[in-house]
């Protein structure tokens, strides 16, 4: 990865009493430091992957504290990392993104849970729900009560977030349980500050060596150990957690003069809460609010004793919690049958079951809950008036603007050189009619987005090969199965390919071979050029002589195998035809090679700067098209996407429609003029190279030119 | 409680424009002046031009301790600021706007979306609707363009939207020291760009949005026709007279003249389905084959034009690669009939020309490849006895047959199909395509709708037609609506025909 952290890392250097001021990520890096971890690992993905990132980078920096960090390949490797805090007793922490990854690393996870932890072990998730989410929306709640691990759900900020981590590293021990930490994609990202303390040097660590842990059968997940698990697990483990969570007071309740009802709130959703009671003249700035408040920094378990007190005396209480199903409300609704308790108990039926619970949700809900309950209150907010208010203006944009909005899904950034793979299947559609796709999670599936348009189902990272594994059986012509180079070592080779050639089936896959993980920012993977073919490639693509998936698809036993630099269109699409096409009845692998474009910007910007400012030869290349041989049916843009051939509006004026046009982001990738030549588009695109600073070589012949041909150029 | 209520902030970006460089400086000036911030966004996987939001909230000084939220509330958010117009428009249609309430400041560059830009014709958003709204759904609305006042001062766009956020006056700070977060001079000068142009702004200044230069086309002897359809018939002639010579543009002319006595001139929709007309028929007689295009990309102002384009800085060595793959096709269109017509046979057949048919690549500014170019474009000289201009020419006589009969039975038909040769676009197989589309339209709906005498009550059906041709390329609507379905809504080309 060519981001430096160099800021982010001071950031984590702070002691006792500096100011951290930073996001909500990193803060839980520091946090991490400042309990002591021996080890950090994890997988990428969005929102947590700052936090393996920064601390790859930081760890050299951070010698002293011998802290082992690991960028695992899979989130099932991840978990499988805190197998280390069975034996020993060393914190460590593992981070992903949920509920992928959660789903990934499931099978460790019960295998962690069984034996429990004698050190703390914390799972950081970025719980992906709602705006901004990125994968299928589930809740990792049910893995907490399932496995029996400890979910913690703190209050979005910093210092809050921070008193987390410390407190679920001592929890974890104090009743030898794994504990998840889950923060949405805002909190992950949220700005703010804490004081700092010092970071913790880990006991045993890289620095202090220890010998093997003696044989203890009762650590391992095996039977018949494992009956004995399974009753500690809801026996003494969750005794001594409840013990904890109420000894340290980890959840959090805000006092109220209206004490006949009472709110129970995720701690995630706090801040939305107070802003929504604010809109309702029920809290103020402060947070300081008419209702009584429960914040459960702690989501699983609940302290049975913890809720029958808020609930005491109290009419009715309403709980908010985001996602299905309704687990927490649930667990509530059992404590107070169990208690006998009258108090009557609200959430899904005033809330939504499904969806995001921001403060416009929110709002709604509590105002349905306290006419109901607290009618003296409840029949004097402004809730409706505020819902009708947002409604009418709402209803008022779009009259004003008649269309409606197009979208905006995220794209190939310019230059991506996984574009032209799409167009070139694109084309070959165009020759031999339909096929079936199967589409994988990374950059590529932003071909399921116009121009594009491609895919018959998504089933998860590195799954799409093993996903028409039955459809291959019944298809007129071959499927195709597209994935990128992380999802093939996440999960691909073994799901897909090898189970393919296990069976003898027939099949197209294709492996976008960027070099990175690209789509969860650039993190390497095994097949990631090294420093030696970074240096060799300079500006052209470094993931040419790296042929680490070629050997191990060679290794396992594909016969059909073919690399293709992606920008050589037409060659591509020629190699997916025969692959459709051929006699050959087995796997087809395409290889369909160009590294990711960000890491390629990112190296030759300082290559360029430093050759500008030595004054050497620097040349370089952009595209435009030209306006007046243009008809303006956008051919061009429909096989290719690219955020800089956009459209303008004609100067001549006879032509009505906007005009093809290549604007000043545009880095030269040569694919729109490789797509007018494969598809025999239009003569309209033009290359232009600019040399700067040139030998007297291109000044001799640029004279020649202007001379021989009349043409100032 | 409320005058303890944090100042809310909305930004609205595409990925990759610097949203979160943004979203930082104002965190750091908040913390400077000593206020309480609390900033986060969803970028998400949207780092690559989707749509991003940061969300910002300031406590005031005296809401210690403020518990600041993370996600803004419709209707509740003080001011709001996007790098792009459209961007805009979405913050206003989910309800961040409020009258009562907000500050809007936009950029009115347009990135287009994916969406807009692969119609076949004219996918744009409309741009004026986001102004009124911007108007009429703002406090305060402050639209003018930041990319551009970016680019005029070598920064991106994070540093003009950030001026003119301080240069509006909402921040509880003053400009200077919002000014030193920047510590860079390009961001210092795009920053004082902004806030110049926004304090005008605020002085009533108004949008300095320049006049389009005045049109200057030769008006020929039609002093008694309207001045649009004037317009047009002048660029027409000089476009046609440029294209071939004298000659061929009196042909137009003359054609013209044809369809102007077939029309009504009283009646402003035959006029306007003139002016169309007239000019669909200037764009078609100059129809692009090698020989033109030849000659419009060895033009000496189109070299400038590319100087331009690329920022060439003196000193610089410019050269110029044109992309170009004829085909027998292309070859046999611009030779003489008998000649073309043995070739088409040939490639027919599926046989071609040698050396055809491969993409090449020409250095048009290299000696041999612009003089290569010139000759191509001296078959010009071949052009009207070639095999592409007899083909042509019977295609236009035919549809200004149908043309003629329409503009005097239904202007509204008329309008329909003077758009029709909008379909014959591109070259190869998009021509291709097009001129499928453009033969089916003819012949499923015009020649019988004028054999019968329908021309009025079809005219909706053609226009549908015409609009759907342009939405896709796979025709997939052109065959819905020839099936008797009534068209998809949202396709924006249709409504461009019905409006225009």
């Amino acid at each position: 990865m060519e981001v430096s952290f160099a800021k982010e890392i001071e950031k984590l250097k702070l002691g006792e009493g500096e100011v951290f001021h930073g996001e909500g990520i990193l803060a839980v890096t520091k946090a991490l430091l400042q309990s002591g971890v021996s080890y950090i690992g994890g997988y990428q993905g969005a929102p947590v992957s700052h936090l393996l990132d920064v601390m790859v980078q930081a760890a050299p920096q951070l010698d002293d504290l011998g802290i082992h960090v690991e960028s695992c390949t899979n989130e099932a490797s991840a978990a499988a990392m805190l197998g280390a805090s069975i034996m020993y007793p060393v914190r460590g922490a593992v981070t992903w993104k949920s509920i992928v990854g959660t789903n990934v690393a499931a099978d460790a996870l019960s295998n962690l849970a069984s034996p429990g932890v004698m050190g703390g072990a914390l799972i950081v998730l970025g719980e992906d729900y709602g705006e901004g989410a990125s994968v299928i929306q589930e809740r990792s709640h049910a893995y907490a009560m399932k496995s029996t691990l400890w979910l913690m759900d703190p209050r979005p900020n910093l210092p809050s977030i921070v008193n987390c981590v410390e407190r679920a590293f001592e929890l974890s021990e104090a009743s030898n349980t794994p504990v998840m930490m889950e923060l949405r994609i805002r909190a992950c990202h949220v700005q703010g500050s804490f004081e700092a303390k010092d970071n913790v040097k880990p006991a045993i660590s890289m620095k202090q060596l220890t010998g093997a842990a003696p044989h203890n059968y009762e650590q391992l997940a095996h039977p018949p150990v494992t009956f004995g698990h399974e009753r500690k697990k809801s026996g003494e483990r969750m005794d001594a957690a409840r013990a904890y969570i109420t000894e340290h007071g980890l959840n959090e309740v805000f006092e109220g003069s209206q004490g006949e009802v009472g709110l129970i709130v995720q701690g995630g959703l706090y801040n939305a809460l107070i802003r929504a009671l604010g809109e309702l003249g029920l809290a103020d700035a402060s947070g300081n609010c008419d209702l009584p408040i429960m914040a459960l920094n702690v989501v699983y378990p609940l302290v049975p004793d913890e809720i029958l007190s808020f609930t005491k005396g109290k009419r009715a209480v309403l709980v908010l919690e985001e996602g299905q199903p309704e687990y927490i409300e649930n667990e509530i609704g059992t404590i107070l049958r169990r208690a006998g308790s009258k108090v009557t108990l609200a959430g899904k039926d005033v809330l939504p079951m499904a969806g995001e619970y921001t403060s416009e949700v929110i709002g709604t809900g509590v105002g349905t809950f306290l006419r109901q309950h607290l009618p003296k209150i409840g029949n004097q907010l402004g809730d409706e008036s505020y819902a009708s208010e947002i409604e009418a203006l709402r209803e008022e944009a779009k009259a004003l603007l008649v269309e409606p909005v197009p979208p905006r899904p995220p794209g190939f950034c310019t230059g991506c050189p996984e574009r032209p793979f799409f167009a070139a299947l694109k084309l070959t559609q165009q020759e031999i009619g339909p096929v079936h796709y199967s589409a994988d999670i990374g950059c590529h599936a932003f071909a399921t987005f116009a121009p594009f348009n491609f895919g018959n189902s998504i089933l998860g990272y590195g799954m799409s090969l093993a996903s028409n594994a039955s459809v291959a059986s019944f298809q007129q012509q071959r499927p195709i199965a597209v994935m990128g180079d992380g999802g093939f070592w996440h999960n691909g080779l073994l799901s897909g390919v090898t189970s393919r050639l296990l069976n003898g089936g027939d099949g197209i896959l294709v492996i976008m071979k960027n070099g990175y993980t690209s789509a969860t920012g650039t993190q390497e993977v095994i097949s990631s050029p090294d420093t030696a073919l970074k240096l060799e490639a300079a500006e052209k693509s470094a993931t040419h002589g790296e042929t680490t998936i070629e050997d191990a698809l060679t290794g396992v036993g594909v016969k059909w195998l073919r690399t293709v630099h992606t920008y050589k269109v037409a060659e591509m699409r020629d190699t997916l035809r025969e692959a459709f096409k051929t006699p050959f009845n087995g796997l087809k692998v395409i290889v369909a090679e160009g590294e990711c474009q960000l890491e390629r910007q990112r190296r030759i910007k300082p290559i360029r700067a430093k050759a500008l400012k030595a004054g050497e030869r620097v040349q370089r290349t952009r595209f435009g098209v030209d306006e007046d041989t243009c008809t303006g049916d956008h051919s061009c843009i429909r096989l290719s996407g690219c955020p800089t051939l956009t459209i303008k509006t004609a100067t001549d004026p006879l032509k009505t429609d906007p005009v093809a046009h290549v604007n000043n982001g545009c880095v030269g990738c040569g694919l729109c003029g490789e797509v007018s030549h494969a598809a025999t588009l239009c003569p309209s695109f033009w290359r232009a190279d600019i040399v700067t600073n040139p030998g007297l070589w291109d000044r001799a012949r640029a004279a020649l030119r202007g001379m021989l041909t009349g043409v100032r150029a | 409680m409320t005058d303890q209520t944090p100042f809310r902030l909305l930004l609205a970006a595409l990925g990759g424009e610097g949203g979160g460089v943004l979203m930082n400086w104002i965190v750091e000036a908040a913390r400077g002046a000593g206020y309480q911030v609390q900033a986060t966004s969803v970028p998400g996987v949207a780092q690559r031009t989707g749509s991003t939001s940061y969300y910002i909230e300031i406590a005031p000084k005296d809401a210690p301790q403020a518990v600041l939220s993370l996600v803004p509330m419709p209707g509740r958010v003080d001011a709001v600021v996007c790098s792009e117009l459209v961007e805009a428009a979405r913050v206003m249609a989910a309800g961040f706007v409020s009258p009562k309430l907000t500050t809007l400041i936009s950029s009115t560059a347009r990135f287009y979306s994916t969406a807009e830009k692969i119609a076949m014709g004219d996918g744009r958003y409309n741009e004026d609707n986001v102004r009124k709204a911007a108007q009429a759904m703002a406090r305060d609305s402050y639209l003018f363009d930041l990319g551009a006042l970016a680019t005029e001062n070598g920064t991106f766009v994070s540093a003009t939207m950030y001026g003119a956020l301080c240069g509006s006056g909402v921040l509880p700070w003053d400009l200077s020291h919002a000014r030193s977060v920047l510590g860079d001079a390009r961001s210092e000068a795009g920053f004082d760009a902004a806030v110049a142009e926004i304090v005008a702004l605020k002085d009533g200044a108004g949008d300095a949005e320049p006049e389009p230069a005045p049109v200057t086309a030769p008006q020929p002897d039609l002093a008694e026709l309207p001045e649009g359809l004037r317009t047009v018939i002048g660029h027409g002639i000089d476009r046609l007279r440029d294209y071939q010579d004298a000659a061929y543009a009196d042909t137009f002319l003359e054609r013209a003249k044809r369809l102007i006595q077939a029309a009504d001139l009283s009646d402003h929709r035959a006029v306007h389905a003139l002016t169309e007309a007239c000019r669909r028929l200037a764009l078609w007689m100059a129809y692009e084959d090698v020989a033109r295009v030849a000659d419009l990309k060895t033009r000496p102002e189109r070299f400038e034009r590319i100087r331009d384009e690329v920022q060439l800085q003196p000193g610089q060595v410019l050269t110029v690669t044109e992309y170009l793959k004829p085909r027998a096709e292309e070859i046999a269109d611009i030779l003489p009939a008998p000649l073309g017509r043995r070739i088409m046979a040939r490639v027919a057949r599926g046989k071609g020309l040698p050396l055809l048919g491969r993409g090449i690549y020409v250095r048009s500014n290299g000696v041999a490849g612009y003089w290569m170019l010139r000759a191509m474009a001296g078959l010009k000289r071949l052009r009207r006895r070639s095999y592409r201009f007899a083909l042509e020419q019977q295609a236009i006589e035919d549809w200004l047959g149908v043309m003629q009969a329409a503009l005097a039975r239904s202007p509204d038909f008329a309008m329909g199909l003077a758009e029709l040769p909008r379909v014959l676009k591109g070259y190869s197989d998009t021509l291709q395509r097009g001129k499928f589309a453009y033969g089916r339209i003819m012949d499923n709906i015009v020649r019988p709708a004028i054999a019968a005498g329908r021309e009025a009550e079809e005219a909706r059906r053609l226009r549908d037609a015409i609009g759907a041709a342009l939405a896709d390329d796979s025709h997939e609507k052109l065959d819905a609506v020839l099936a008797g379905d009534s068209p998809a809504p949202g396709i924006p080309n249709l409504k461009r025909v019905e409006n225009a």
